[in-house]
């Protein structure tokens, strides 16, 4: 790439082209960048069963309107569709799409929060759902900006409960379940988690 | 970006600025614009989620895991040493919206009043016809659910939801 500018930069100093050109070409570059980005993230592969993103996290607890409101004013969710027993927090505004997704057809990642017995019928079945014998034992969020003091401070002015430090890129903290949620910005991603 | 672009041409005329720096700045600055603006969409006050990062998984055997999410969703294995940990990716590049799923060898026992009873999966370009035979391939004949949105049990019988958009999303009624 900087070759590329280098030779355009070049360009204009010899006024071979105008200054107007040389924004346009470097708007083009940038567009063309953006796209390549985004075509890196498309399946390879047979793409029947490849998963695109988390579509939602299913969270129960005793209390599902404390834990939404604990999570809504954390991270600042949008609600969506809600019942007597879940409500659904949106990871960005209705119509916008994920982070780094430009395909139409995956939504915005989400939790549902409910509560519920713990031996209600799997999903389209009449059976208790299987106990599992895998644990989710944290979730990790990413928040825009992060900067682990500055976080760590607006945590605990929010009243969040056993802020500690995680690794090198993000903190830990307990929801009013006791459950372990961590938070970081980008840097912590699958090549630097656990690396 | 343009008036960016601009003020670095008008620096690099005025001498402010080396050939050297206007390239380095250049491509840098093309690299974040690829990114979007919405890693710098704070709130002016608290923090503003942007989706899930990842989820950490444990079970008694990491790889039964992890050859069965790679196998049947198709993630992608990094940082894995043989010992008692992988990250399986998917979704965008790593760093740029990607999420992953750490697989753990570890306790499966919690104090939290709280549980992840299951995580649902966004399959796109969802075809009810290719997906149950993609299932069938692999061993996963009865999924639950209903169409474009099914329930199968991984290894260690945790509940694994893979859904279309239209089917699940925050905000259908």
């Amino acid at each position: 790439m900087q070759g590329f500018i280098a030779t355009k930069l070049d360009d204009y100093a010899q006024g071979k082209i105008s200054r107007r050109k040389l924004i346009d070409i470097f708007m083009l570059a940038a567009t063309a960048t953006a796209a390549a980005e985004t075509a890196k993230a498309a399946p390879a592969a047979d793409p029947t069963l490849k998963v695109a993103l988390v579509n939602h996290v299913s969270y129960t607890c005793p209390n599902f309107r404390e834990a939404g409101d604990w999570y809504s004013k954390v991270f600042n969710m949008t609600p969506g569709r809600s019942s007597a027993n879940d409500v659904v927090l949106a990871f960005g505004k209705r119509g916008e799409k994920p982070y780094g997704v430009t395909a139409n057809d995956v939504p915005l990642s989400h939790m549902v929060i409910r509560t519920r017995d713990a031996n209600t019928p799997a999903a389209g079945t009449q059976e208790a759902r299987r106990k599992p014998r895998a644990l989710v034992q944290h979730m990790g969020y990413t928040v825009a900006n992060f900067e682990r003091e500055k976080v760590k401070a607006d945590l605990i002015a929010m009243g969040v409960q056993k802020v500690r430090d995680g690794g090198l890129y993000s903190l830990h903290m307990l929801d009013p379940f006791g459950y372990d949620v961590q938070i970081s910005g980008f840097a912590n991603n699958a090549l630097s988690d656990g690396a | 970006m343009e008036r960016f672009v601009a003020n670095l041409i008008k620096d690099f005329d005025a001498g402010k600025i080396g050939r050297r720096e206007f390239c380095e700045t250049m491509a840098l600055a093309f690299t974040v614009y690829a990114m979007g603006d919405a890693a710098n969409a704070a709130p002016a006050r608290g923090l503003q989620g942007l989706g899930i990062n990842h989820i950490s998984y444990n079970c008694a055997d990491y790889k039964k895991a992890r050859d069965f999410y790679t196998s049947v969703f198709g993630m992608g294995v990094v940082n894995d040493k043989g010992k008692d940990r992988a990250n399986l990716t998917f979704g965008p590049e790593a760093g740029k919206g990607g999420n992953f799923l750490v697989v753990r060898t570890a306790e499966t026992t919690t104090d939290a009043k709280a549980t992840v009873d299951h995580i649902a999966y966004t399959i796109p370009n969802w075809d009810e016809a290719k997906v149950r035979a993609a299932l069938k391939a692999k061993g996963l004949a009865n999924p639950t659910g209903r169409d474009g949105s099914l329930h199968v049990y991984d290894p260690f019988d945790y509940d694994v939801q893979f859904a279309s958009a239209a089917q699940e999303n925050a905000f259908r009624s």
